[in-house]
This record gives structure tokens, C-alpha cells and sequence, in this order.
């Protein structure tokens, strides 16, 4: 019966020969190292908040007078297993963040945005945009102090744009005066619909780019891929399943163990406009973000600085126009790409210290790093590019 | 053929991801059934000491509309009776009890029968005490036997015990299996 169906579905659709043709035929250099994975826990990350918030939908209400007790009461308390999903779709958020920066410190170690990949790093940084807009989106919605305070703080950053647009904007993210039942309402629609919508199809772009442009090796070399690859199926996919279940074990071990670094107690308190709590920073991922914008006295330059850096990361491919592929082969690059880590974790740091002025300047110093690593680039790239032309056209 | 080391990961990996997928399957199914508040409703307590005869209470047990009712002793009813296979099926469920619960939801179209203890004017004789069901029109005895109108079956009866002057709904006693017309 099963085998008839099967030879039913077959007849109609040759999904076998498309898995043939996709998944086995399909080779990958056989040197892949472990940080290649990152993109498919990506997927597995993604998959899981998909499944965990659909649960919680079914029972969030985006109201002002509603939402908090239909968090912290109704799916925390009332429902079977609601305190799981929501710790599931909590501390997933943060999983998933710190996936996509693994995978993202990944490309830029390999030099995976490099031609012919250009465009898989565009829409792999529009991925990363769009999360960041989900994860902000996604924070208010159980409207506790620190949803509600840290929601406040990001709507008034545009403000830091002189003039009547910076204003304008932060009126039109609110929909009003005060942060209250259309903010919730904008921000509920992005976050459940919106955005997940547009992030499945630029994850499918990406996937899509993945493919036609054939994914990177570490050794940053041409490859030939009769001899040095090897069939995706079974060989990437089991490696990759083995580490998806590990993935899941230290994700699952968070869940059940360690929440409260997931839900603070201040989020635990329902929203009052009227009184905010002691300390509001955001989350890890937005820290450095935060870090820059805070170490910058003028608020104006501060706000142009952060953006700029996201700019840079999108333009990657175009700053680092060297020949030479891979931090392996190039010992200059290797070492900006220390200073990059250093930059990046220093300012994550100095977000989460109180702001005094000599944490500013420490910050100043890490935003300087930084800058330092995006404007040697290009420097780099015209020393390897000589190089590359002394050897006759070496890559 | 000898199994690989290959195949012992796929194995492995298989046995790991059906138990991820059972793992979160069965909160998730969990999560879609009754949470706590509706398991409590599944067994009601209803204090009787001031009921009075001919008096029906109305309460709610597994979101069910219940009657709770007390009957004058002793109690003569002699009105029509339906003949089929559930003629005074309720009745010789429910024996010589006096205080009872009915579910009162009428088995032809779910609508909420009501009580005239004085008889309703559709019927003859029209002076004796029925259920009658807006809707259709059906019509019940007190024990919730129908005898006119299109109704098909009697109306449901609760397992229930009676502790002293609690009638507690859901819990089996004089009434042990649930009478279930509406599935």
C-alpha cells in the first residue's frame, strides 16, 4: 500500500530524481570545516521558532490591557506546556542570534562573500537586518517593564536625526505620542506575519545563491569538484544532523535550566509608562550596536556611526577586493580579523557596563578598532593584489 | 551486508531525531488539550441544603449546562410515556434518588430546556410537571426521559455521588458511567 503510494507520488513528481540530483549529485569540497554548520543550525534555529511561535499566537492577545497577563498568566501558567514554547521561542531567539553570528564570523574567516558569492553575502546580511528587526519586534509583545522601556529606547534612536525627521520617524514607529495599543499592534503584525514572511523568501534567495554560486572551501583555492568533493547526501547531511542533535542538547539544556538569563525579573513586572525600571540595555546581540552609539558624545554622529558599521559589513565584498581567498592564506587578514573579534566582543563588553565616561572612552577606543579593520581592507587587498601579480596571477 | 560506521550514524542520528520529535510532539499536543482550570471543571460540588422540592439549580460541569434537581418525596408522576427501546431509561438510571443532576442539554438540537413545574399548556394533561424545550418543543419528564417533541434520546446524566449535602458532579457513585446522548 505505502509502495504504491510511493510509486504513485513518484510517477508524478520523480522526487526521487530530484533528490538524486540535488542532495547526492550535489558535491561539496571535502575539506569543510566544523564552522560550516553554522548555516544549517541556522535553519534549525529558524524552524524552531516558527514551530514555538505558532503556539504562542494562539494564545498571545496584542492589547495593552491584555498582553501582559496573556504571556506572564494564560501561556506561562494556564496552558500545558506554555511556559516550554515560550521559554523555547525566548531563549530560541537568542540561539538563533548567536548562530547567525557564528555563521557570519564564518564567511568573513573564509572569505565566503568573495566572487562569485557577492550577492549570497547581500542577501545573507538582509537575513541578519531583518532578524535584528524581528528580535525588536518580537521583545515588546509580552509588554513587561523591559519590553515596554527598551521598546521606548529604540523608538527614540531616530530621534537623534536633527531636524523634524528623526521626530517624524520615531512618531510614525510609535503611531503616536506615547508608546501604547498601536505600537503593540504595528509591532505584533511585523513580528508574526511581516517579517517572517519576507524572511522565509530571503532565506530561499540565499539558499538559492548558495547553490548557483557553489559554496566556499576553507582553503580559499579553486577546487575540482570530480575529484574533491563529495556527495552532500549522506555525507554533509549526516555530519550536519549529528550536530543539529548536539546543537539541540545545549539548546534544550538552556531551556530547562538556565531561563532566567533568557526572562529577567524586570520583564516579569507589567509595562508602566509611567515609571522606568533601573537598568535598560539591550539584549547581547544589539550591545555593540548600543556600545558605539553610546561611547559617541554627539548623538547624532553616534547614530550615523552604528549605521555606517552595518553599511560596511554590507559592503565586505567590495572593501576586501584582494584575489587571495581565506584568513588561512593571508596572514594580514588574519591578524585584522583578530582585531575585528577583539573590536566586536570589546564593545559587546563595554554595552553591558554602566555608561561613566571612562567606559565611554574604552568604547571609543574598541569603535576605532573597528574602523581600523574595515579601512585595512582594502589596504591589504592592494599589497596581496601586487603579490598576486608578482606570482603570475596566483588566487 | 555488514553494517558501516556510516550506518551506525545514521542510526544514531535517526534514533536522536525521533526522540527530538517525540520530545517536543507530545507537549505540543499537550499544549492543544485541557490545561488545568478545565481539568478542575470535570468535577463539580453542588450544595443542596438549600434546595428546596420542585426547585432546579442551574451549574456547569465539563462546560455542560447541568440541572440540579429536588424532588418532593414522596412523588407521584403519572403523565404520557414514549414507547421504545429508552422508555424510562433515565428513570431506572436514576432509581429512587430525589436530588439529582440532569445534563441540560436537549439531545435533538443542544438548546437549554426549561423547567415548568406547573405543567406546560402544549401537552395533555397540561398541569404536570415537565421539561420543555423552547426550541421544537420537545418535552421531558423530571428525570429527563423525552416523551414528546422531536428529541431522539433522553437527556445525558452526570456520574454522580451525593456526600451528605454535596452532590458531587463527575465523581462516579449513584450514578457510576456518564449517560452521553450528545457524542
Amino acid at each position: 500500500m505505502i509502495g504504491k503510494l510511493a510509486n504513485y507520488i513518484e510517477e508524478r513528481t520523480h522526487l526521487s530524481q530530484m533528490f538524486q540530483e540535488q542532495m547526492v549529485d550535489y558535491k561539496v569540497p571535502k575539506n569543510l570545516t566544523f564552522p560550516y554548520v553554522f548555516g544549517v543550525l541556522a535553519i534549525v534555529a529558524f524552524t524552531i521558532q516558527i514551530i514555538s511561535g505558532m503556539i504562542l499566537l494562539m494564545y498571545y492577545k496584542p492589547y495593552d490591557t491584555l498582553a501582559f497577563d496573556s504571556v506572564a498568566l494564560f501561556i506561562w501558567k494556564v496552558i500545558p506546556y506554555g511556559w516550554l514554547f515560550r521559554s523555547i521561542h525566548a531563549a530560541g531567539a537568542n540561539f538563533f542570534l548567536a548562530v547567525v553570528y557564528l555563521h557570519m564570523f564564518t564567511g568573513i574567516y573564509y572569505n565566503a562573500y568573495k566572487k562569485p558569492r557577492e550577492l549570497v553575502w547581500v542577501m545573507g546580511f538582509i537575513i541578519y537586518f531583518l532578524l535584528l528587526l524581528t528580535a525588536l519586534t518580537g521583545y515588546v509583545l509580552p509588554w513587561g517593564q523591559l519590553s515596554y522601556w527598551a521598546t521606548e529606547v529604540t523608538v527614540e534612536i531616530p530621534g537623534a536625526i536633527p531636524g523634524v525627521i528623526g521626530e517624524t520617524i520615531s512618531l510614525l514607529m510609535r503611531g503616536g505620542y506615547t508608546l501604547g495599543n498601536i505600537a503593540l499592534g504595528r509591532f505584533f503584525a511585523l513580528h508574526v506575519l511581516i517579517l517572517p514572511l519576507i524572511l522565509l523568501g530571503v532565506v530561499s534567495i540565499h539558499l538559492f545563491l548558495v547553490r548557483a554560486a557553489g559554496i566556499s572551501n576553507p582553503d580559499g583555492k579553486p577546487y575540482d569538484k570530480k575529484k574533491e568533493g563529495v556527495p552532500f547526501h549522506p555525507y554533509v547531511t549526516l555530519k550536519e544532523g549529528a550536530i543539529a542533535m548536539f546543537y539541540l542538547a545545549l539548546f534544550f539544556f538552556f531551556v530547562f535550566f538556565y531561563m532566567k538569563e533568557f526572562l529577567p525579573g524586570t520583564n516579569w513586572e507589567p509595562a508602566n509608562p509611567l515609571q522606568t525600571p533601573a537598568e535598560i540595555a539591550p539584549e547581547w546581540y544589539l550591545k555593540g550596536y548600543y556600545a558605539i552609539f553610546r561611547s559617541i558624545p554627539n548623538k547624532f554622529v553616534g547614530f550615523v556611526t552604528f549605521n555606517l558599521v552595518l553599511a560596511l559589513i554590507l559592503l565586505l565584498p567590495w572593501l576586501d577586493f584582494s584575489p587571495i581567498r581565506s584568513a588561512r592564506r593571508r596572514p594580514l587578514f588574519f591578524i585584522m580579523y583578530i582585531v575585528f573579534i577583539i573590536a566586536g566582543a570589546g564593545l559587546t563588553i563595554v554595552g553591558t557596563l554602566q555608561a561613566t565616561p571612562e567606559v565611554a572612552k574604552v568604547g571609543l577606543f574598541f569603535t576605532a578598532l573597528l574602523f581600523l579593520f574595515f579601512i585595512s581592507l582594502p589596504i591589504i587587498s592592494f599589497i596581496e593584489l601586487g603579490y598576486s601579480k608578482a606570482k603570475g596571477g596566483e588566487q | 551486508m555488514e553494517a558501516s560506521r556510516r550506518d551506525f550514524m545514521q542510526y544514531v542520528v535517526g534514533a536522536f531525531g525521533a526522540v527530538a520529535a517525540v520530545g517536543i510532539a507530545y507537549p505540543i499536543l499537550k499544549s492543544l488539550g485541557p490545561n488545568a482550570a478545565a481539568a478542575l471543571q470535570s468535577k463539580v460540588d453542588y450544595d443542596i441544603s438549600q434546595l428546596k422540592p420542585m426547585d432546579v439549580r442551574v451549574t456547569s460541569w465539563k462546560g455542560f449546562p447541568i440541572f440540579v434537581m429536588m424532588l418532593p418525596t414522596p412523588f407521584n408522576w403519572n403523565g404520557p410515556q414514549r414507547n421504545n427501546k429508552y422508555k424510562n431509561h433515565n428513570k431506572d438510571i436514576l432509581g429512587n434518588h430525589n436530588v439529582y443532576a440532569l445534563i441540560g442539554k436537549c439531545t435533538h438540537l443542544g438548546c437549554i430546556p426549561l423547567w415548568k413545574p406547573d405543567g406546560d399548556p402544549s401537552m395533555n394533561p397540561s398541569n404536570i410537571p415537565v421539561f420543555h424545550c423552547p426550541c421544537h418543543g420537545s418535552i421531558y419528564t423530571p428525570w429527563g426521559d423525552n416523551i414528546l417533541g422531536p428529541a431522539p434520546l433522553p437527556l445525558g446524566i452526570p456520574p454522580q455521588t451525593l456526600n451528605g449535602t454535596t452532590l458531587e458532579i463527575g465523581t462516579p457513585g449513584f450514578v457510576k458511567k456518564f449517560w452521553d446522548p450528545y457524542t
